[in-house]
């Protein structure tokens, strides 16, 4: 290549040195790579699915995995590499549709079994993200579907199912929120560092979580010891002060912020969403008109109504409705 | 009404299987004395500890059908494991070195890793595991894979030698002071990637 067109091509911006089919490639390789990789069979991931997958198995070898898929694919003369790129749209799409509210409850059941078969193949790369997000999408699957504001209910008419049942599913789920902050803080509370900042201090300077330079931290380290302390009481207090109607709201904010903060200072995305979620979910509905739950159930009215109730006050049977 | 007592008595056993898992974690930190409770707390952790695992059907064999059935659904409800997460207190770290041998007397250090972020934490998240006593039988098998997904980018290298070890950072104090993370290896493997090829 002459001097002149390579000069030309150094002076085009980055992005327009690519060629549709480079950005097609790139755009696979940046949605499928680690996916493939992580998931991949003997010599072709990181550490071969197989191996998670015996562990899992060992636990129970009614534990879905992602072997099913590719033994079902197998039948099918699916190769092992179509069938993972298979799992990942699909899973894509029922995270879609149920965002949407479209065929909720087939969406809910596949995104649940697609989402277990990869954090079970996955096993060893697991950590408490996947957990979270196979406990939410097992009380969905479970739940009343489809909810008042799907494109089920609005688009396709589909009549809402067993309204009363949501706030039992809701109790469910604020009670699981209890326990998980309760253990969580007690826990917190046992280890020393927490009283001192120390914990924090590691937690903030160890990699991959080390988004934030330790001489920022230094600067703050009067700061740390209230945090760790605060983080405790946040967590332990949690399932006694979301109950009270006075202290709600303000519980509710501080576990937010909390995972907001955990999300931006550690780089933990997906945990912080997937926390945040799951306290919206369980407390979030009504929560700043500090209306009780339990007024609207007796208050009555039509089944559409009664959907709109999405929890019982505490003291109220989850089963009454 | 009969519907509304099976919900009932499903709530009872979800959350009584929650309780147990929950404070199987719990009881297991104490019982490791990896707590700020006096050591005399020990012993009736590891009895608490016998008593969930029993609850839980993990003292039966692995076969039993019971066992079978609670693990399962822990698994499909996503409660298989408790929630004490950065607790009580947070451990270094750990790192896996690889030292690559090349036939040429070239010597390259890298580490395995992910493109993403979120596949990065993930990797870490094998790497603690990894120095889990619990994990041992495994260890080496998972090392060797970690190293031949290195090897399977630069056919050329001779032999790998895998370094395993505990990073431990400073304390906020020593940090001030200079001081920076030490690494004390736990393990080392030797891979000699050709010998495998030609096999």
């Amino acid at each position: 290549m002459s001097e002149a067109p390579q000069i030309a091509l150094n002076s085009l911006p980055f992005a327009l040195r690519f060629t549709p089919r480079r950005w097609w490639t790139r755009l696979l390789a940046f949605l499928f790579g680690d996916w493939h990789y992580l998931f991949a069979s003997t010599g072709k991931g990181l550490v071969t699915r197989k191996l998670g997958e015996a562990i899992t198995s060992f636990d129970s070898p009614l534990i879905p995995k992602l072997s099913w898929l590719v033994a079902l694919g197998g039948y099918a003369h699916v190769g092992e590499d179509a069938v993972l790129s298979i799992a990942w749209a699909c899973l894509l799409c029922m995270g879609v549709l149920l965002l949407l509210g479209l065929f909720s409850r087939p969406a809910a059941i596949i995104a649940w079994f697609l989402h277990l078969c990869a954090a079970e193949s996955g096993g060893l790369f697991a950590y408490g993200a996947d957990n979270f997000m196979t406990t939410g999408l097992f009380y969905l699957m479970l739940s009343p579907l489809p909810d008042r504001y799907s494109l089920d209910h609005r688009l396709l008419k589909v009549e809402l199912r067993d309204p009363q049942l949501l706030g039992f599913w809701r109790r469910v789920l604020q009670v699981h929120m209890c326990f998980v902050y309760f253990i969580g803080g007690l826990a917190k509370c046992l280890g020393s560092g927490w009283w001192d900042g120390s914990n924090l201090w590691r937690s903030l300077t160890r990699p991959p979580f080390n988004l934030i330079s330790p001489e920022i931290l230094v600067r703050f380290k009067y700061a740390l010891p209230i945090l760790g302390i605060s983080i405790c009481l946040i967590e332990l207090g949690y399932p006694f002060f979301i109950w009270i109607k006075k202290t709600r709201l303000f519980w509710l904010v501080c576990i937010l912020a909390m995972h907001a903060a955990i999300g931006l200072a550690m780089g933990m995305y997906l945990f912080a969403l997937v926390m945040i979620v799951l306290n919206l979910a369980a407390f979030g509905i009504g929560v700043s008109d500090g209306q009780s739950v339990s007024t609207q159930v007796m208050a009555g009215g039509s089944a559409e109504e009664r959907s709109n109730v999405s929890g019982l006050a505490p003291g109220a049977s989850p089963l009454s409705g | 009404m009969i519907s509304k007592r099976i919900y009932a008595a499903w709530f009872v056993i979800h959350f009584f299987l929650i309780t147990a898992v929950c404070f199987a974690g719990i009881f297991s930190l104490i019982a490791e004395g990896a707590t700020m409770l006096p050591s005399a707390f020990q012993r009736y952790a590891r009895k608490s500890e016998l008593i969930t695992a029993f609850v839980l059907g993990k003292e039966a064999t692995a076969s039993n059908p019971i066992r079978r059935g609670i693990a399962t659904y822990l698994h499909a409800a996503g409660i298989q494991s408790g929630y004490s997460f950065f607790a009580p207190n947070i451990p270094g770290y750990h790192r896996l070195g690889l030292e690559l041998y090349y036939a040429d007397g070239r010597v390259e250090y890298v580490s395995p890793h992910l493109s993403g972020r979120a596949a990065a934490l993930r990797l870490d998240s094998l790497l603690d595991r990894l120095a889990d006593n619990r994990y041992e039988p495994i260890r080496e098998v998972v090392v060797k894979m970690l190293a031949f997904s290195v090897w399977r980018d630069r056919p050329e290298v001779k032999k790998i030698r895998a370094t395993f070890g505990t990073v431990s950072p400073p304390g906020i104090g020593d940090f001030e002071h200079g001081k920076r993370e030490s690494f004390q290896p736990m393990f080392s493997y030797d891979f000699s990637l050709r010998e495998k090829e030609k096999r």
